[in-house]
């Protein structure tokens, strides 16, 4: 039964892996750089899951989410810096994910966008309201794994799989070295994007997480996480296979159910949008409480899914007001696609004020006692970290230079 | 820091260049232009063979189609460097033409007929714009 279990939320963390910013770059750089990225995501996933597989242990040791740590080792000011970034970043990719359903839903049903938008925003909103923790899990999760499609489509269109191979050894493209950097750098961000570490650890927390789960947290984060890459691979061979070619830039979420319709017809692409609408969906949700989660752990106030909307009125409030501005933000008409560039872009440069806390935590003996970080947890967090400065103040510069990846 | 910001600020506003369509500008819409233009194609091929669905051709051809005519305007009427606006105004047409078979297709997504009548089109304005990028 417990490894049914563990199956079970290995496959819903698989079909929550992608989100709109991992499907953006993942098939952007395909159809860019061909397969010569891959060993990016690689190292971008390593990335997610060592941090998760810290801050999980955190929270199922010490009790403390990702905000509870920064609030207390960066202190107030660096950490309201630390909060408002968070904010910010997550106000737009809620944005982009919300605008993301709505788009898929009319590719699905030819219905007007705006109408769509109000439908995709109360649809959420109930999901929230009603559905418990565990089958908003299962429900996005699973509905995510139609994204496997791509994978299908991947094989279909026979990539030289010589290329994919050498796609996966590091390398350094010398033909145009600032784009190959921005989408290094983006598709690094898309993969460690923070809100994944806020409601991991949140949700340890919620889930009354103790050390006898901190196996099930290792299995959730190496596994879960290590086969969500997989979906990103087939999405940039996709990219590579299909557009690369014909110079094909895919800049509508359209362009990239194509990449499933051109090998696989009818199936293939309502596939294709069916599991962008869950995976995107559950990731929309996640960024609404991962808003809610940081704020409420910043300002001391009672959070949780668990409660009900009276015991933790103020977090009940600010997911709320956060979907009301992120469906405000959306009705604007701001493009969903390029908002999440945007997005990916400027939580790159947020990465460390998430990670440098979780790091500081894990190695506390005080909170962590015999869970503090070992020598290969810590020698991964480092090295990381230092990917992670790197990214965050190499991501505007790149993103100027590049003209958002246009040049 | 702050010559850092304000180097990266006129960075940024060199690249917008005032407005005037240089070579640069040229060849990057022009692939822009081939780019959609392509893309419709492999949309209108899947409509001709049966393979897409009626709502998914209609959006997705409207929304190549605006990303066209919106290139087609701007290239229209945008100032540019000497030597280049015949080359500039005639991707201008190509877009349009792009954008107005994308509209066929738009306002006929079940019709294999009229798909099938589109890919060739498609294919030689992308050939076109595809000659102004070089």
């Amino acid at each position: 039964m417990k490894i049914f279990q563990v199956a079970l939320g290995i496959l819903a963390a698989i079909g929550g892996f992608v989100d709109i910013g991992d499907l953006v770059f993942n098939v952007s750089a395909g159809a860019t750089f061909g397969y010569e990225l891959l060993w990016v995501v690689v190292i971008g996933v390593v990335g997610i899951i060592v941090y998760s597989e810290m801050c999980g242990r955190v929270a199922a040791v010490s009790g403390k989410a990702v905000f509870d740590a920064v609030r207390e080792r960066l202190g107030f000011r660096t950490g309201l810096i630390a909060l408002i970034s968070a904010q910010v970043v997550n106000l737009m990719t809620l944005t982009a994910e919300v605008g993301g359903v709505a788009i898929c839903l009319q590719l699905l049903s030819g219905l007007p966008y705006r109408w769509l938008i109000l439908i995709a925003g109360i649809a959420l909103a109930l999901v929230v309201w009603i559905t418990s923790f565990d089958w908003i899990e299962r429900i996005f999760g699973y509905g995510g794994l139609c994204l496997l499609v791509f994978a299908v489509a991947a094989v279909k269109l026979h990539p030289g799989w010589g290329a994919v191979a050498h796609g996966f050894v590091p390398h350094v493209d010398t033909g145009s070295p600032l784009l190959y950097a921005y989408f290094a750098v983006g598709l690094l961000g898309a993969a460690m994007t923070p809100y994944e570490v806020y409601f991991y650890s949140s949700g340890a927390v919620e889930e009354q997480w103790g050390p006898k789960d901190l196996g099930l947290n290792k299995v959730n984060a190496l596994i879960g996480y290590g086969l969500g890459g997989f979906l990103s691979f087939a999405l940039m061979i996709v990219g590579g296979a299909l557009f690369l070619g014909k110079g094909i830039e895919p800049e509508f979420l359209g362009s990239i159910t194509l990449g499933a319709e051109v090998p696989l017809g009818q199936v293939g692409l309502l596939l294709a949008l069916v599991g962008i609408v869950f995976a995107v969906g559950g990731a929309a949700i996640d960024t609404l409480f991962s808003g809610a989660y940081n704020l409420a752990q910043f300002l001391g106030w009672e959070w949780g899914r668990y409660r009900s909307p009276s015991g933790a009125p103020r977090f009940t409030l600010t997911w709320i007001v956060l979907l009301l501005l992120g469906l405000g933000a959306v009705m604007t008409g701001v493009d969903p696609v390029q908002l999440t560039e945007y997005a990916v872009i400027f939580s790159a440069v947020a990465l460390p004020l998430t990670y440098i806390p979780i790091l500081l935590v894990a190695n506390d003996h005080a909170y962590m006692r015999e869970y503090t970080n070992g020598r290969l947890a810590n020698a991964l967090g480092v090295l990381y970290l230092v990917v992670i400065v790197i990214i965050s103040l190499t991501a505007v510069p790149l993103m100027i230079l590049t003209n958002v990846g246009q040049n | 820091m702050r010559a850092c910001a304000v180097g990266l600020l006129i960075l940024a506003l060199t690249g917008c260049n005032g407005g005037t369509v240089d070579r640069h500008a040229l060849k990057r819409d022009a692939e822009k232009v081939a780019s959609l233009a392509t893309e419709g194609g492999l949309l209108a091929d899947d409509v001709a063979k049966g393979s897409s669905t009626k709502y998914f051709a209609r959006v997705h051809a409207e929304e190549l189609s605006r990303a066209a005519s919106d290139l087609s305007d701007a290239l229209a009427t945008r100032p540019t460097s000497p030597g280049i606006e015949t080359d500039v105004r005639r991707l201008s047409r190509v877009a349009g033409k792009v954008s107005h078979h994308l509209q066929q297709l738009h306002l006929h997504p079940t019709s294999r007929a009229v798909a099938r009548s589109l890919e060739q089109p498609l294919s030689d304005d992308a050939d076109a714009a595809d000659e102004l990028s070089k």
